[in-house]
């Protein structure tokens, strides 16, 4: 097996205020933890920018006009009371945006098995005309539109176990029958949505949990709400919208998942890949915003997408270097 | 958000559960950034708290009324709730 990691050092300079929560230093976090010998077998490239067209594809040219023209040449400017751009913000959700698309044709083109693109900020809350929840591009719902446009897929599938719901990706899949959206969430939570009852067009299952739930009943929602839908689906790709503040350390959610539960449900996702789609996998980096836990939960993902079963669920220890 | 809020055990009842009702609906009207959204959801789950802590103090008057062997309403001595 063999899994492609995209990152770019620009996603270390897009920083908004000191104390947000969506710092760089989340990425200098994720960037430690791959820095490890035990993900020595990554095959590593560097994002390049997303071709706008692209963009185009998830987003109206007016509102991709005014995120360009909103860019600052120095500080920071809000979009809202949670989004903010710095004079690296642009070049970095472009690259976020060529992440996705670069892992599409990996995996499409069979260069490696499945794929992880380690970006910042964050996507699945912009909507198709909406910058919000630290998102300006779906990257991910972008990485769906091109991977039909390019490959002429007809059934694209995003998974997102982030500890929020993915609206923004919600909202442009809602009308688009054989795009799938499946979500985990604590609600009540930002940003309001993921009610069992939004369905789209029969595509969109959202399994909302509650405060306090924990692995047992993350694993219970998606063996019996997200899993069989998605089986049913029979995706020709699956996307992982990868979040990991449903973590029991993380300040902005009250889930209590571990590593374990993030391997666990890495693992079913590559069985269900492996059955219907040659294993085709591009997961994309959303929230997260415990150090110590987005870093550990990013460790056992991408070894379980590395290595499969065995030894995967284990987290690496930071104390052996 | 709430840094000036009012402190949550000095609450009445009707006023913890007033704000508690606006804060679920502004949730659920997804009016709270990301960032505040857990901030609010917490006090929400105290002043739930608040609220049921309250209601089960009041619970146990009842019962301690309804309780009198002879029938009759005779004193609201509230039992000890925990």
């Amino acid at each position: 097996m063999s899994t492609l990691l995209l990152h770019h050092d620009v996603f270390t300079e897009h920083e908004p205020p000191q104390g947000h929560p969506e710092r760089a230093d989340r990425m200098r976090a994720v960037e430690r933890i791959l820095s490890h010998p035990h993900f020595e077998d990554l095959r590593r490239e560097e994002a390049a920018q997303g071709a706008r067209e692209h963009v185009l594809l998830v987003h109206p040219e007016d509102y991709v006009h005014a995120i360009e023209q909103s860019s600052p040449t120095e500080g920071e400017i809000a979009l809202d009371a949670d989004t903010w751009m710095n004079p690296s913000t642009l070049e970095a959700v472009y690259r976020a945006v060529g992440a996705g698309t670069r892992a599409v044709d990996a995996v499409m083109n069979l260069e490696v098995n499945n794929a992880f693109c380690a970006v910042r900020p964050p996507g699945h809350h912009a909507e198709t005309a909406r910058a919000m929840g630290f998102c300006l591009f779906s990257s991910i719902a972008i990485a769906a539109q091109y991977a039909r446009e390019a490959y002429g897929l007809d059934r694209v599938a995003v998974v997102d176990f982030d500890v929020h719901h993915g609206n923004g990706t919600q909202d442009v899949f809602w009308s688009e029958e054989d795009l799938f959206y499946g979500s985990t969430h604590q609600m009540p939570l930002f940003p309001g949505t993921g009610a069992v009852s939004e369905t789209g067009e029969g595509n969109i299952f959202n399994a909302p949990l509650s405060a306090g739930d924990g692995g047992d009943l993350f694993r219970e929602a998606m063996l019996s709400r997200i899993f069989p839908a998605l089986d049913a689906f029979q995706p020709e790709l699956v996307l992982i919208s990868a979040g990991f503040d449903a973590h029991e350390r993380d300040p902005l959610g009250s889930l209590q998942l571990k590593e374990e539960d993030f391997a666990w449900v890495t693992l079913r996702l590559m069985d269900l890949a492996a059955k219907h789609c040659d294993g085709r996998i591009v997961s994309m980096l959303e929230g997260g915003y415990d150090l110590a836990g987005l870093s550990s939960s990013v460790g056992v993902h991408v070894k379980a997408l590395m290595h499969g079963t065995g030894e995967a669920a284990q987290p690496v220890d930071e104390d052996e270097y | 958000m709430t840094d000036k809020a009012p402190a949550i055990a000095d609450m009445t009842f009707e006023a913890a559960l007033a704000e508690l009702e606006a804060i679920v609906e502004k949730l659920e009207a997804g009016k709270v950034s990301l960032e505040d959204s857990i901030a609010i959801y917490e006090r929400g789950e105290k002043l739930k708290m608040h609220c049921d802590k309250q209601l089960k103090a009041a619970e146990a008057r009842i019962e301690k009324i309804t309780l009198k062997s002879d029938g009759s309403a005779g004193g609201t001595e509230p039992l000890d709730v925990d």
